[in-house]
């Protein structure tokens, strides 16, 4: 390359990912690529497969074929009997510390305070300086709002709270992406409003981010990006306000009426 | 001599060896619960991750340990491990009777058995285990022993303890019953007493009182121990 | 190499202890179902003397080896013979047997009161309340509801409860008794063939809690048909 690319790299590339459940096809095939800095969000009704392809991004589960890059690196793979599986385990393990994984049900280490959740994998995973760790953590709770509650264990805190703890957690590894699988769906009501605000403020600083969620709004006004999956295919991929002003399927179309907010 | 002068720590007093006779009775239980922890824990494993020989040799050995009389287990560890150290001794051209040390006769009877309940309690804790745990643990780029060591195992012991304070409650009444290999634990002594004085019921009354002494403050331990590991837990 | 003709004997020779260790056991479950009944009733009776004895008795039991118990009994209580000579009570300690029955028993009902308690602790409010609500009386409401509510609940544990009795009745040969346990020992000690003995031995005890699995699991298709899975066409 002679000259500087005016686009920024790619973060996350997938091309023609395919997942079957039994009979069940949940993923007929789909490819989309995040640029650095990019905020995706991602909606689909349940049962869409929108849920499979983002723990397809990490492995959590394993595509039975399309190809996934993440930062780069390409994962490699070797046919076994009845299907394929990645080639290297370590491979695996450095892609999943590359990215970063919040989940619907938080998912923190129930035997751990929420300072120990946070330093976990930076030392044990990375083997890093514990006392460094340790700072930086403190200074992620700080900036997801919990830093009192850093010697308290999971069942103590609220689910919003949990929530920012898994984020802060995720935050630690320094992924080059983020992943959030409905970070939302299972909090209640009054507690959706601080997650998302946390999450705001990453996309803010320019992360990389790829978000299944249901609300719309938030999609709206954080994503560059809306991609709406429907019966495992990408049925529209744009820019977030236009696409939901004018949807172009009547899938989405059907699916903004039934998710019933003040689009407009 | 009174019957409290018969139990007292004084000349003729059978209190002392009583009190020792619990502290053998005490250390024949950890034995059996160390093992116990061990044979359990393999079993445990063999049945959860195991190939099929192992789950189905696991499942057998926590099926005939948990059905059988403890009684017969010591039985065939008592006569049987003399037969066979006998056999090995024969080999070596050792001829006649060989015996086994009781103590540990019954440290291996006790941790055959208990391992076998320990199995059950270790592998009720696994499947109680939350797999999003698991995988978040996954998730961040742990290998399958780190997150083994990490988070399996911490969780799994947690949810154990409340089982594993039960089948430490039973291995200590079990333990009486290696009395009849002629170890001199708690119960035994107690025999021993009622034996040569002629006054059985005080005997077996003060060794029921020790017995329930120690399994008391045992619960009150895994009582603690319990409320410091739920600590987190919901 | 297996000595057929070796294990056919011993087990010929243990069936003989079959009906003893059978008999203990039934004599046990049966009688120590009622004292569990009795005491698990002085627990909830919320009447502080009666709360208090079934307690300490649930306490002692339960904290207590069998072996020391029945020792107790037969050893222990045999110091007053003259006493129990005088009140009449002589014919009962001086028998192996009913001692052995009263020690399972009691050793029994401690732990299976534990288990009706905890049964009827679990039943849900609300299912009371809607007994109450359509003005059932307590009795009715004891009988229709809260048992069998209760028995379900407690039926697995039961189950395993039913099966320690089958293995506690071995203890009885250490009374002199010749249940399966006390011809197995005189088997080993006379042929010094401990693990034959012993394969032959377990097999009846296993037996005996396969029986018993099977009636546990034909009481739960009974007492929970909601529960019953549909058979497969």
């Amino acid at each position: 390359m002679l000259a500087p690319s005016p686009v920024p790299p790619e973060a996350v590339a997938v091309r023609d990912l395919r997942k079957r459940f039994g009979a069940a096809e949940v993923l007929r095939g789909v490819s989309l690529t995040a640029r650095e800095g990019e905020v995706v969000a991602i909606l689909g009704a349940s049962g869409s497969g929108k849920s499979t392809f983002l723990r397809c991004l990490n492995l959590l589960e394993v595509p039975d074929a399309g190809e996934i890059t993440v930062a780069g690196e390409a994962v490699r793979w070797r046919q076994r009997r009845g299907g394929r599986v990645p080639a290297d385990r370590g491979q695996v393990d450095r892609l999943r510390a590359r990215v970063g994984m919040v989940f619907q049900g938080f998912n923190l280490w129930s035997h751990r305070t929420v300072l120990e959740n946070v330093i976990e994998a930076p030392v044990h995973v990375q083997g890093r300086e514990r006392a460094e760790c340790v700072a930086e953590a403190e200074a992620l709770l700080a900036k997801v709002g919990i830093a009192d509650k850093r010697h308290d264990y999971p069942a103590q805190l609220s689910g919003g709270q949990q929530q920012r703890a898994a984020i802060a957690r995720a935050l630690a590894m320094h992924p080059r992406v983020m992943l959030f699988d409905e970070p939302t769906s299972a909090l209640d009501p009054e507690r959706v409003g601080e997650v998302l605000a946390v999450m705001q403020a990453l996309a803010e600083e320019g992360r990389t981010m790829l978000i299944v969620t249901h609300e719309v709004a938030f999609a709206r006004d954080v994503a560059h990006r809306l991609v709406f999956l429907h019966e495992g295919r990408i049925e529209e991929d744009g820019p977030p306000a236009e696409t939901i002003a004018a949807p172009r399927s009547d899938r989405l179309r059907q699916f903004l009426a039934r998710c019933r907010i003040g689009v407009a | 001599m009174g019957t409290l002068a018969l139990l007292g720590f004084g000349p003729g007093g059978w209190g002392a060896a009583l009190l020792g006779a619990a502290a053998t009775t005490l250390l024949l239980a950890l034995a059996g619960f160390a093992l116990g922890l061990v044979l359990g824990g393999l079993a445990a494993a063999g049945r959860i991750a195991g190939p099929a020989p192992l789950r189905l040799l696991a499942t057998g050995y926590t099926t005939l340990l948990r059905g059988v009389p403890d009684l017969l287990v010591i039985y065939l560890l008592y006569f049987g491990g003399s037969a066979a150290l006998g056999g090995i001794a024969g080999w070596f051209g050792h001829a006649g009777y060989v015996g086994v040390p009781p103590f540990w006769v019954g440290a291996v009877a006790l941790g055959l058995i208990s391992g076998a309940y320990q199995a059950e309690v270790f592998r009720g804790a696994y499947a109680a285990v939350d797999r999003g745990q698991i995988e978040a643990a996954r998730a961040v780029g742990m290998h399958r022993g780190l997150i083994l060591r990490r988070v399996t195992v911490p969780l799994v012991a947690r949810t154990a303890l409340p089982g594993l304070g039960n089948v430490w409650q039973i291995l200590l009444k079990d333990s009486a019953l290696v009395s009849v290999t002629g170890l001199v634990e708690l119960l035994r002594q107690a025999q021993v007493g009622a034996g040569s004085t002629r006054q059985p019921f005080p005997f077996y009354l003060t060794a029921g009182a020790l017995y329930l002494a120690i399994t008391t403050v045992s619960n009150l331990a895994f009582a603690r121990a319990e409320a410091r590991a739920r600590r987190g837990l919901p | 190499m297996i000595d057929i003709a070796f294990l056919a004997e011993s087990l010929r020779a243990l069936a003989a202890g079959l009906p003893l260790t059978l008999g203990l056991t039934g004599g046990a479950v049966a009688l120590g179902l009622v004292l569990a009944g009795l005491a698990a009733a002085g627990r909830l009776s919320g009447i502080a003397v009666l709360d208090g004895l079934a307690r300490l008795y649930v306490f002692v039991f339960r904290g207590t080896p069998l072996l020391v118990q029945l020792f107790l009994i037969y050893y222990g209580l045999g110091q007053f013979r003259p006493d129990l000579q005088a009140l009449g009570l002589w014919w009962f300690f001086r028998e192996p047997y009913w001692c052995a029955l009263l020690a399972l028993t009691l050793n029994t009902g401690a732990y299976t009161a534990e288990i009706i308690r905890g049964g009827v602790l679990a039943v849900p409010h609300g299912a009371v309340l809607a007994g109450r609500a359509c003005g059932m009386s307590r009795g009715l409401l004891l009988r229709r509801i809260v048992l069998p509510l209760a028995a379900r609940q407690a039926l697995p544990a039961y189950g395993n409860e039913v099966i320690s009795v089958v293995k506690a009745t071995s203890l009885a040969s250490t009374i002199t008794l010749l249940d399966l346990t006390g011809i197995a020992q005189k088997l080993i000690a006379q042929s010094f063939r401990a693990l034959e003995v012993f394969v032959c031995a377990g097999a009846f005890y296993l037996a005996i809690n396969l029986a018993i699995i099977g009636l546990v699991r034909l009481a739960e298709t009974i007492l929970a048909p909601d529960l019953r899975r549909p058979r497969p066409v």
